[in-house]
């Protein structure tokens, strides 16, 4: 670990470990999104049509697997960065009163906690999207996972744009 | 046209056939308790919110992290000069995952009925021994400046805590928790939130 931080420069190191999170980021935000739309507006038959449309009938098995699979790497990426923001971040937030910035990001934490531990549920309730059964559970199981994914990416972009990459 | 029209019959006779044979709570809880993974997960979704929740507001992690210094203290150190701020929230999840998931293996051994009796008595614990602490501490006014008295109202106020809850456990029949099982996944992370946010009103209050 050492190695590596002295190999890439410190800061530049701590900025890449940033921006790799932000992507896996957008990119399970874009999932999660996708599949909330799906839940919340289901189709009934092959879409034709509009972009909307055809955006509605995701295969979900596979993006509940998808999101699964970038929620969990994406939550630990954010715990090593979160070393980063505990020091280097966090006390000028307070120094300059941004208490709002410091308390939406503490909800942040326990959010994605969480959605973590909701995951293994999710995921088996999705094993079989077309069952009649646990249709309630796959919705709101969706929601809160969406819910959260939305939460966390507000607020690390807030927090981000107070000290991080490009600010 | 014709086609679409069709289709379209042939959907409204497939939701007529879905409407009629619609699967109960009890029955689709029922295939939720025959999958031990299944049980295994919603135990753990629930158990989590339940331990982490409380290991916040006790403030017990496992170990406490500080990153000033790159030093690992056993459980809740206090901040200390010259080592820069602590980090807990590690600890409590280092905590509360393998906990949830010792609970969740547990629940695939049990009996249902016993899953269904320990599940209802933990979430009314969990929402009664709160309540109780947070009705005692407003009535107490010692409680505004004494850490002492408010120590001591936390272990007392699990007294009527636990007798709310056997009560609960007792009085609710399991038909009932059968059918709220797969509600209290939500229930549970959505309650921790509201206490834990609640808990930080002072960011937003200044």
């Amino acid at each position: 670990m050492d190695a590596i931080v002295e190999f890439i420069q410190g800061r530049l190191f701590w900025r890449i470990l940033l921006f790799l999170h932000f992507s896996m980021a957008v990119t399970l935000l874009v999932a999660v999104t996708l599949q909330a739309i799906s839940v919340l507006m289901p189709t009934r038959q092959l879409a034709i049509g509009n972009f909307i449309e055809r955006v509605r009938p995701v295969p979900p098995k596979t993006v509940a697997a998808l999101i699964v699979i970038l929620y969990v790497p994406t939550f630990l990426l954010g715990c090593w960065v979160y070393i980063k923001y505990r020091t280097y971040v966090r006390i000028p937030m307070e120094q300059f009163g941004h208490w709002w910035t410091v308390g939406t990001f503490e909800v942040k934490e326990h959010v994605m906690s969480f959605g973590m531990a909701l995951l293994p549920a999710y995921w088996w309730f999705w094993r079989d999207p077309l069952s009649t059964d646990f249709t309630r559970e796959r919705k709101w199981l969706t929601l809160f996972l969406a819910f959260a994914v939305w939460y966390a990416f507000i607020v690390g972009h807030t927090a981000n744009d107070f000290r991080g990459v490009g600010s | 046209m014709t086609q679409a029209l069709d289709v379209n019959e042939r959907i409204s006779e497939l939701d007529c056939s879905e409407a009629k044979g619609a699967p109960t709570a009890v029955t689709t809880t029922a295939t939720l308790t025959t999958s031990k993974f299944a049980t295994f997960a919603i135990t753990f979704g629930i158990a989590f919110a339940i331990l982490y929740t409380v290991l916040e507001r006790l403030n017990w992690p496992l170990f406490t992290y500080h990153p000033a210094v790159g030093k690992i203290d056993f459980w809740m150190q206090r901040p200390r000069s010259g080592e820069g701020p602590p980090m807990y929230w590690y600890g409590w999840l280092a905590l509360a995952f393998p906990v949830a998931a010792l609970v969740g293996w547990i629940a695939t051994l049990v009996s249902t009925r016993a899953l269904f009796c320990a599940t209802i008595f933990c979430c009314a614990l969990a929402a009664l021994w709160p309540g109780a602490f947070e009705v005692w501490s407003y009535l107490d006014d010692r409680s505004k400046f004494d850490t002492d008295v408010v120590q001591s109202i936390i272990w007392m106020s699990a007294i009527p805590g636990l007798a709310g809850a056997v009560a609960v456990t007792y009085l609710i029949p399991v038909e009932w928790t059968e059918r709220v099982w797969t509600r209290l996944l939500l229930i549970m992370p959505i309650g921790g939130l509201m206490v834990l946010t609640f808990s930080l009103r002072s960011y937003f209050l200044r």
